[in-house]
């Protein structure tokens, strides 16, 4: 650690360069040289102010170090490391000279929490500026005093919302929220700092950072009396409950801590702090949370090997095949990371289906603020419509989103290469379909590759990169720099029926199928899955997504893998009478109004009598299950190089509880030994075939080992 | 001198104020034909040197439409975009304008056209409001404001309509409507004959519906995304001599004979052509749709602007060396029947050409070759646009009839008039 102290103009300036990094990380050794580092600093006579800086470009501090947290297994020993870094912060809050941070980058968790220990802070115009606590996410609180000063510092009821999100500010947020005191320009800091610290002198600045935040009306009753608090503790621990359904301690936690230590002076009121912080950091659910931040690190950056050597072609106009409602998402999705983007269909209403589905993304996203009215509008303007092919011979890209039928994607792909340009790369969204047979038809089969978005696509951040023995590195190249920069985390999959995603999903809502026509209840099967973290049961899911889908899905499947993707007669059933889901209205549940009911058509459809009773547990079992050993057979088909690859897939693909870890990170948990005996029950039981343990599951569970050990 | 070539050009369907077209602004309309004009060319819209757009009602929220034309529609922000204001000539002007430049050699390729949505033209405050408002705004006491607010009178919010002050001239007060019954008067032009002139545009524009679309970019318009709207909307199937004798003069209640249905319509609609020198042309391997071989705009009274190109189609014949007799194909936009009748006499007339000049350029303009697929009273005339649309409307028609010179022409409220003699 590069730590370094000069006095300029008795100024005295606190440099911090980690070298080898491109950033700057608290972890033990930082905090134990600063500390040192502080004990000099002290001896200094007559120092007007002491400067904390970054001699990073764009970051100021990164955060706490996270595999140290990850390594915490005793929570006294988590509440120490807490500790430690308080005490370090107390000491630079206790310096009896003027405090201020510059801060030109991010400054997240221990970042953060070091500035708003110093008495002012500064930050630059810089855009890359983010000062946050995103520690929630990591299933912890903060831990070096954040949850103490931040609340004093911006307010009560805007520090909470931070804590609770997790969710960082930008320069200009941070201003309005009293979190900086100033904004400087990037050229010419030192120039600046002296002119404040001249202000500072001059007694021009409020010297106690908890009084500096001057507010009237509403916010100033929230924030500064006893009533107004208790409503935005209680306020707050409803919208908590309400968006993690109970299932993330960690918020709630905060509200706990954050609720007794707002009242207390500064020693007790850290050591709720670093207590809780102890507890959390211990939990298996911090621990999942931290190794999904790996992973979701790790397949952002996705590469192959001998692809990061290649610089990806352009990618400034794509063509959408097919618009509608997946293909409007697309487009939408194309436009707002500003490429230009044409659809194409075969009639207006396709056309215009398509350009509605964009159009109403960009208006929730104006709505949320996420853009402005004439942001949302520049966006939409980068798309464009026709019936022909009008411009293909210029597209970096085709996204083919049509019909699900081979024969239609055959005919579409064969046209499609004799009217695009040679460097064109030719995608298909097909969910299911073979990317490898339409590749053949095609005058240049390198050029063609799946890229199966979720949908809604917007919303849903996995995408699937489907290969073929013939497309090329460089179309890989391009099309893995494309999801990133659309901000989806792609996972790679070799060319094979259903890919990873929908394999593993549809063999679970069809076990959910099967388990209706046991018990008869779905909205109990439903609530089982929600329970367990899901954001919706299966039921739900199929009804959003439309049961045409699913069923068409499921065919492909069973014709490829054989019987135990041949559908629950109850899918046949309704879907026969066309009771879609969402999409007619009418699904297992009614949505025509508000609230969603139970259709009452689906118990006479289905015939079943004598219903057992829903047994939760082995409900639950059966439908993770049976997931698990399709998944162990996607890994031993080498469709998939990891079982990481398979658990960003299901979380960021399917909304798997994130806080479970994965599937297969969940089986490992619940281990492979019980795993393989319920599945060789269940098969026998139900004389299913979805349920013969996979050869590879079972060497695993033989070997005592897991996916991931 | 090389030669001017026009590529290609779109333009959307006419719509009629307040129709389909009524929530989209004079910004959208170009940038859907701007858009769609570099996908139909497949032209790199990074070679383009320079974006002209011509509008008349130019929006208060763009200033410079055709920068913010030019970047909402797929152009690189570094290719710079001005708007050009003729009044009804715009479209024109931005042509002519590309035609110079290139000329003077300050690039290769133009992308030009008109946009106009005259729906959203605003309607504004009376000064006496604004004031109003302004010291309102400034006052800083309760008392002041109050102050302020006393001043305020019911009859200061009725709004001046943007529409109408753009269509009377400044200078001689009138309307322009009643620049057409000048007109009338001066040249005899009896109501049953601008009736008649009326029925035969509405007629060609019904004939020509499968001709235009090959002209048209359907639009599927914002935010309803409800249907592709690929035709104009103004001509009218059933129209009869009946129908056209019951309208009201508008702007001579007594004496008058310019009525709604002899005057040309209003409405929104954008067009988009790109202009290249021949060179440049042949590079990009297009077949080019024709050739610009010469323009000439002309000034006349502001009370007497239809007569316009009476004026500006000698000049413009005599800048070209060329005849009447050499043209094949005519446009004159039908701002008003009469003055597009009176513009008629006038060229037919040997004393107009002694008194101004025009020997052996005026003459007889065969009717049969003027305004072949209807003009502006039935199929619309958004001013700015107008100009634009005429030459792609000629070309296309030269083209399909393989025709090998055509005039286009129109009148320019203030008083002047605006010619273009287009080759293949």
């Amino acid at each position: 650690m590069s730590l370094t102290f000069r006095i300029e103009k008795q100024i005295g300036f606190i440099e911090v360069d980690q070298p080898d990094s491109k950033v700057n990380v608290l972890n033990l050794e930082t905090i134990t040289r600063l500390d040192a580092l502080l004990d000099d600093v002290k001896k200094q006579q007559e120092l007007r102010a002491i400067v904390v800086l970054s001699k990073k470009r764009d970051v100021f501090f990164a955060g706490a170090d996270i595999k140290e947290i990850e390594k915490i297994t005793q929570s006294q020993d988590g509440a120490a490391k807490a500790k430690a870094g308080q005490d370090l912060f107390n000491k630079i809050e206790d310096l009896n000279v003027p405090t201020i941070a510059v801060i030109d980058g991010v400054a997240l968790g221990g970042g953060c929490e070091l500035v708003l220990a110093c008495q002012y802070r500064l930050a630059t115009f810089n855009d890359k500026v983010r000062i946050g606590l995103p520690e929630v996410n990591l299933g912890v609180v903060p831990g070096f005093g954040g949850t103490y000063r931040l609340p004093r510092i911006v307010g009560l009821s805007e520090g909470l919302k931070m804590i609770l999100a997790g969710k960082p500010v930008d320069g200009q947020k941070a201003l309005r929220l009293g979190l900086v005191d100033q904004l400087i320009f990037q050229k010419g800091v030192g120039q600046q700092i002296e002119e404040f610290v001249s202000l500072i002198d001059k007694g021009g600045m409020v010297a106690d950072k908890y009084k500096r935040k001057k507010q009237k009306g509403m916010p100033a009753f929230l924030d500064n009396t006893l009533v107004g608090n208790k409503m935005v503790f209680s306020q707050s621990r409803k919208s908590v409950l309400q968006l993690t359904k109970g299932f993330y301690p960690a918020p709630l936690k905060a509200i706990d801590v954050i609720s007794k230590n707002f009242y207390m002076a500064r020693t007790p009121g850290l050591a709720i702090e670093s207590g809780a912080f102890g507890e959390l950091a211990v939990t298996d659910i911090s621990k999942n949370l931290v190794k999904l931040f790996y992973l979701s690190e790790k397949y952002k950056k996705l590469s192959l090997p001998g692809i990061e050597t290649i610089k990806p072609q352009k990618m400034e106009r794509c063509a959408v095949l097919g618009a509608g409602i997946m293909g409007g998402g697309i487009a939408q999705l194309l436009a707002a990371n500003d490429i230009w983007v044409r659809m194409k269909d075969i009639n207006y209403d396709a056309l215009a289906k398509g350009y509605k589905a964009a159009y109403k993304i960009f208006s929730q996203e104006v709505q949320k603020r996420r853009y402005t009215k004439a942001q949302a509008d520049v966006k939409m303007a980068h798309i464009s419509a026709g019936l022909d092919y009008a411009g293909f011979r210029r597209m970096d890209m085709v996204i083919e989103a049509v019909v699900e039928k081979m024969e239609v994607k055959k005919n579409v792909f064969k046209e499609l290469s004799e009217m695009v340009g040679p460097n064109t790369i030719l995608a298909t969204n097909t969910s299911a379909l073979s990317v490898t047979e339409m590749a053949k038809v095609t005058k240049d089969p390198t050029k063609v590759i799946g890229l199966h978005f979720f949908n809604p696509v917007h919303r849903m951040p996995l995408v699937e990169i489907i290969t073929t023995p013939m497309t090329s590195k460089e179309t890989i190249a391009a099309t893995l720099n494309l999801a990133k920069r659309a901000g989806k985390t792609p996972i790679l999959v070799r060319d094979s029926c259903g890919f990873v995603v929908n394999r593993i999903l549809l063999g679970y809502i069809n076990e959910a199928g099967k388990i209706y026509q046991e018990c008869g209840n779905i909205e109990g099967i439903d609530q089982v899955m929600t329970d367990f973290g899901m954001p919706m049961g299966p039921f739900t899911l199929s009804d959003e997504v439309g049961l045409d889908v699913g069923i068409k899905v499921l065919h492909i499947l069973e014709n490829s893998f054989g019987e135990r993707f041949k559908p629950a007669d109850i899918f046949e059933k309704v879907f026969a009478k066309g009771l879609l889901g969402k999409k007619t209205e009418k699904g297992f549940y009614l949505h025509a109004g508000k609230k969603r009911v139970l259709n009452p058509e689906i118990a006479q459809l289905s015939g079943v009598k004598n219903t057992k009773p829903l047994n939760r547990q082995e409900c639950e079992d059966r439908l993770i299950y049976v997931m698990v050993n399709e998944a162990a057979r996607c890994l031993e088909d080498k469709i998939i190089d990891e079982a990481d690859a398979i658990d960003v897939g299901m979380i960021f693909g399917t909304g798997f509880p994130p806080f479970r870890g994965g599937l297969l990170r969940y089986a490992d948990s619940v281990g492979l030994k019980h795993v393989v005996q319920r599945i060789e029950e269940f098969s026998e039981r139900f004389n299913s075939s979805g349920f013969k343990p996979c050869p590879y599951l079972q060497t695993l569970s033989q070997q005592n080992k897991g996916f991931y050990s | 001198m090389e030669k001017i070539a026009i590529i290609d050009g779109v333009r959307t369907s006419f719509c009629k104020m307040g129709t389909y077209f009524n929530d989209l602004s004079a910004q959208e309309l170009g940038r859907i034909v701007t858009h769609e004009l570099i996908e139909r060319t497949e032209i790199d819209p990074k070679q383009v040197d320079e974006v002209i757009f011509g509008c008349v009602g130019q929006p208060a929220e763009a200033a410079n439409v055709a920068r913010v034309i030019a970047l909402l529609g797929g152009i690189p922000q570094h290719v710079p975009a001005f708007t050009v204001h003729r009044n009804c000539a715009s479209g024109i002007e931005s042509a002519a304008q590309a035609v110079m430049k290139l000329h003077l050699g300050e690039g290769k390729m133009f992308l030009v056209g008109g946009t106009e949505s005259m729906t959203n033209i605003p309607f504004f405050l009376t000064k006496k409001m604004q004031e109003i408002i302004g010291n309102l705004s400034r006052a800083k006491t309760i008392p002041a404001k109050l102050q302020a607010l006393s001043q305020f009178r019911p009859k200061y919010l009725s709004p001046k309509v943007g529409l109408m002050l753009g269509l009377t001239d400044p200078v001689c007060g009138l309307n322009m409507g009643q620049t057409a019954e000048v007109l009338a008067k001066e040249y005899g032009i009896t109501r049953r004959e601008q009736d008649e002139f009326a029925l035969i545009s509405h007629q060609r524009a019904i004939a020509a519906r499968q001709i235009l679309k090959e002209e048209i970019v359907p639009v599927i318009p914002a935010p309803k995304y409800k249907e592709a709207i690929d035709y104009d909307n103004g001509p009218r199937e059933g129209q009869s001599m009946e129908a056209l004798a019951k309208l009201k003069p508008v702007f001579d209640r007594r004496s008058g004979t310019v009525t709604a249905g002899n005057s040309s319509q209003i409405t929104d609609g954008a067009a988009a052509l790109l202009i290249a020198t021949e060179s440049k042309a042949r590079e990009l391997a297009r077949e080019p749709l024709g050739y610009i071989r010469a323009y000439a705009f002309a000034g006349v009274e502001p009370h007497r602007m239809g007569i316009g190109p009476a004026h500006a189609i000698p000049k413009v014949l005599k800048k070209a060396g060329m005849k009447m007799s050499d043209i094949q194909a005519f446009e004159i936009n039908e701002a008003f029947s009469a003055q597009v009748l009176a513009c008629l006499k006038a060229l037919e007339t040997p004393s107009f050409a002694d008194e101004f000049g025009y020997e052996g350029y005026t003459g007889t303009i065969d009717r049969n070759k003027l305004n072949v697929n209807g003009g502006a009273i039935a199929l619309g005339h958004p001013v700015g646009t107008t100009g634009t649309r005429l030459i792609l409307t000629t070309l296309k028609h030269m083209k399909r009839n393989n025709l090998n010179t055509g005039l286009v022409s129109l009148c320019v409220g203030g008083g002047q008039g605006a010619a273009m003699i287009l080759e293949r």
